[in-house]
């Protein structure tokens, strides 16, 4: 491909948007479809908590995580982005020594990537962060984690970005091979078609393409968030159970772990919780218990005014990896999604992983492991091994 | 009457009159800046009927309390801008809740929630009101000792009939069958398990923003007189009224009657209200008080197509400019009222999931029932008609949640009602002027401080509130979303909960205690 070719674009969230800057950026040119009305008000990006967070549970996983946070760090200024973003750190808390050493391991795994970490015993736990319980062990400190507000940073990029075609308030009846078909009846094709619609992912495709979507399909997983009202930040970093990791792997169960995020509007976001779903209408028995696994870390912070409660789904594929590559039986069509909790860390990386994958580019990452065509076998064996 | 009690503010003793709203003290007091806003600009009293949340303060340690909403204590002790500390978090809140049950809970206890209770209660049901304010009567009945005439005739059947009531408390979350309320000043929790339901919030303001609307000491018209009614002295006070619609007579006149230099400016021209001469002469009933009324304001300067282009002051309003026929008039005062009217406020029954039409009221059938059965609406939040529509449609309400038929005669006095409700609404026509005043430097949302320019180009709320934190703050959504930048755009948000910012979170049960180092 070169400047001349033309790339569509199917997603206005913070991946479509950073994907989009990746070939407006080299001279190509991007049209951009969006269903909702503008860009970054929609599924994960709007409803997210905002955390930039490596993930140390697979050394793919933690480069993808460390490339996506190296370019927001580039990328973004603390002082210069409209309080959007903030290097708050992440701070993972352990209940007991078990946990103790489970974040003992991450240290080591961290330390081994070149990730600057620190392990923080006893009391000072409290001097860095005085709200925490005083029963807590101890955790890891991550200090070059952040905090983005997505629908923000998404909308800031997207202006930034010059001689996009846009189309919003557009829906997809169809994807094919470098080619979409949309509701108001008319088609679009490019020498690029990349699908970036969140837990949309694959609900277009038809033929062999249809085929495979239907038995790899994306597993829509709701969360729950509340946020406090401003004048609350009694937190500096993000904090996070240690059992969080545990609870976001698994697919199908529903699970709530602590992860207060403080915004640099001097409010706390209260999450997290994931089950199978959509995003329905707030379930307040489920947000209590969140409340509740919050308070348990942080005593008090239950009693915070509450402005808002809301829902959103995250992306989860059936392996728990991001699908960044080509889609199966297709040429001229490719996927950039299945991010699940971590799609604003990743979406700068995975979106220039993709350009490069898109123009035969060397890879800065190893595209292998996140080719969608890996479900082939693997995945097949542990579904009906 | 008159005794005195001492309440602290920011560690400064201060001797206020007892039964006086905490904000109307405070405002008395030269404390009229409450809070600064997240720009920095000092904010007061808009409201004063708990939606705009911009008197809020921390009161005896709750962070996030209305001060319009409650009453001044002995020893109460107010800070301002007070940051978060550890140790006011370590100040043990209860949230056990404790479940209450009724045949019938009613929300609001202005004229249609009380004769809504009153018609059920009679008729043998068990009924709870839950009303936030400080007293029942709603505003149009809001009082410091005494209730009004007409109040008390229904405060007294309510008594009679075993009305129980909530008073102080906020509805934050529900559904058909249950309702969870917080109380105001304290958050503590009551869970209402009822077999019906009868939303009767009322009506609030309509805001225009306009150049120096957010000064201190600019309030809304239905604010000036609850807080006149709260405790407020304006004797002597030079006080402008502008806006539009009928409630800026009733504000004039208590203003007047108070001692206060009153002047009234109507929007609206001459020939758009002479529209209301002919349903006023149909309808005897109104003649004697359109007569007192007139005459109580006969030596108040009234204009008509007048309009405040802007207020100006230094920490708070203290000129404005007022566009007469006769041009521009910049006048000093002491004190702005302005209201456009009045919108529905239908947020819980919305949450609890009743259609709304376009204007945003409930729609209900004749006989005040919403399309989610077992919730009923009676009042203003079904179409701003006054109190005597208000008090007619609680009685269908309550009847029919009682399970009996209202009468013929009862339903057609609605009707009627409802058309002098529509001959009033459109005999003030709002001019392309004052939608036009919010000029791009004029914030639109006070909460979060949005400038109108901030929304140039923005054509959904989506964008508005998710891009550039419209309606994110704790009213809601409720001062912004009928100005006219609001108009324009597409879509709108879900209620969900909390449908009322409630000072102490959402969880309702106690909690644990940091242990102390």
């Amino acid at each position: 491909m070169n400047q001349r070719h033309h790339v569509i674009i199917l997603g206005a969230g913070i991946a479509g948007v950073c994907c989009a800057r990746e070939f407006v950026d080299r001279g190509f040119k991007v049209s951009l479809i969006e269903s909702g009305p503008a860009a970054g008000v929609q599924g994960a990006t709007a409803a997210g908590m905002g955390h930039i967070v490596v993930n140390d549970g697979d050394p793919e996983v933690l480069r993808l995580c460390l490339r996506g946070r190296e370019l927001w760090r580039e990328r973004l200024n603390e002082e210069e982005t409209d309080q959007s973003y903030w290097r708050s750190g992440t701070l993972w808390m352990a209940e007991d020594d078990s946990q103790m050493e489970a974040l003992k391991g991450a240290l080591g795994r961290l330390q081994s990537a070149g990730v600057e970490s620190e392990l923080i015993e006893g009391e000072r736990l409290f001097k860095v962060e005085p709200a925490l319980a005083r029963d807590l062990v101890g955790g890891l400190r991550i200090p070059h984690d952040g905090v983005v507000y997505a629908p923000k940073v998404t909308a800031n990029l997207w202006n930034e970005l010059e001689q996009v075609e846009s189309y919003f308030h557009t829906a997809v009846v169809e994807i094919g091979d470098g080619w979409v078909q949309l509701a108001n009846g008319s088609r679009l094709a490019g020498d690029a078609v990349i699908v970036a619609t969140g837990i949309s992912l694959l609900d277009h495709f038809t033929g062999a393409a249809g085929e495979w979507a239907r038995q790899f399909p994306i597993l829509p997983r709701e969360g729950h968030l509340a946020i406090t009202a401003r004048g609350t930040r009694i937190l500096g970093h993000h904090v996070v159970e240690a059992g969080y990791q545990k609870g976001a792997h698994q697919v199908s169960e529903e699970a709530v772990a602590c992860a207060i995020l403080p915004r640099p509007t001097d409010q706390l976001c209260l999450g997290s919780c994931r089950r199978p779903g959509r995003g329905g209408p707030v379930d307040a028995q489920l947000l209590q218990r969140i409340i509740d696994r919050c308070e348990r870390f942080v005593p008090g912070v239950s009693s915070l005014p509450i402005l808002r409660t809301w829902t959103g789904s995250r992306a989860a594929t059936s392996d728990g990896k991001p699908l960044i590559g080509p889609m199966p039986g297709l040429k001229r069509t490719w996927l950039l999604g299945g991010f699940e909790g971590l799609g604003i860390t990743q979406a700068p990386a995975a979106a220039e992983l993709l350009c490069q994958r898109v123009l035969g580019e060397a890879c800065i990452l190893d595209p292998g492991a996140w080719d969608p065509a890996r479900m082939r076998s693997a995945v097949v064996g542990r579904l009906h091994g | 009457m008159g005794d005195r009690v001492r309440i602290q503010v920011d560690g400064a003793t201060i001797m206020v009159e007892s039964g006086m709203t905490l904000a109307a003290a405070m405002m008395m007091s030269g404390l009229a800046a409450m809070r600064r806003s997240p720009g920095g600009d000092p904010r007061g009293v808009l409201c004063a009927m708990g939606s705009c949340h911009e008197c809020r303060a921390t009161v005896d340690g709750v962070r996030g309390v209305k001060t319009c909403m409650i009453e001044v204590k002995e020893g109460q002790k107010i800070e301002r801008d007070q940051p978060l500390g550890l140790a006011s978090l370590e100040a043990k809140i209860d949230r056990s809740i404790r479940t209450v049950e009724f045949d019938l809970a009613v929300i609001g206890a202005g004229p249609a929630g009380l004769a809504a209770a009153c018609a059920a209660a009679e008729l043998g049901r068990s009924v709870v009101i839950i009303d936030e304010s400080i007293r029942p009567g709603g505003r149009i009945w809001s009082y410091r000792h005494e209730p009004p005439l007409a109040a008390r005739s229904w405060l007294e059947r309510a008594r009679q009939a075993g009305v129980q009531r909530l008073q102080g408390y906020t509805v934050y979350r529900g559904q058909p069958g249950e309702l969870e309320v917080a109380g105001v000043t304290d958050g503590n929790r009551v869970r209402v398990i009822c077999h019906k339901i009868i939303v009767a919030t009322g009506a609030r303001e309509r805001f225009l923003p306009f150049p120096g609307w957010t000064l201190p000491g600019v309030v809304g018209a239905g604010a000036l007189q609850s807080l006149i009614k709260g405790g407020l002295d304006v004797r002597d006070r030079t006080l402008l009224v502008a806006g539009s619609g009928p409630l800026l007579l009733a504000v004039a006149r208590l203003a007047n009657e108070s001692g206060a230099r009153v002047t009234l400016a109507e929007q609206a021209s001459f020939a758009d209200r002479s529209g209301l001469a002919i349903p006023l002469l149909l309808s005897p009933s109104r003649w004697r008080p359109a007569l007192n009324l007139w005459n109580a304001l006969a030596d108040v300067e009234k204009s008509s197509s007048s309009w405040v282009k802007e207020a100006r002051g230094d920490g708070r309003v203290e000129e404005v400019v007022l566009r007469t026929p006769a041009g521009d008039r910049v006048m000093a005062v002491d004190g702005l009222a302005v209201g456009y009217g009045l919108i529905p406020e239908s947020r819980v029954a919305a949450g609890l999931g009743c259609d709304l039409d376009e204007s945003g009221a409930v729609r209900v059938d004749a006989h005040q029932q919403s399309s989610i059965p077992g919730i009923l609406c009676a009042g203003e939040l079904t179409g701003v008609a006054g109190n005597e529509a208000a008090i007619d449609e609680g009685l269908i309400a309550g009847i029919v949640a009682a399970g009996r038929n209202p009468q013929s005669r009862l339903l057609a006095r609605v009707r009627r009602h409802r058309f002098w409700g529509q001959a009033l609404e459109s005999a003030h026509p709002l001019r392309d002027e004052v939608l036009q005043l919010a000029t791009e430097d004029v914030i639109a949302c006070r909460c979060e401080d949005v400038a109108t320019g901030d929304l140039s180009g923005v054509t959904s709320f989506r964008e508005a509130r998710l891009i550039h934190r419209l309606g994110m703050g704790p009213c809601q959504g409720r001062v912004c979303e009928s100005s006219p930048i609001c108009q324009r755009l597409t879509g709108s948000d879900t209620i969900r909960p909390p449908w009322m910012v409630v000072p102490s979170g959402l969880s309702t049960r106690v909690s644990q205690v940091r242990d102390s180092e």
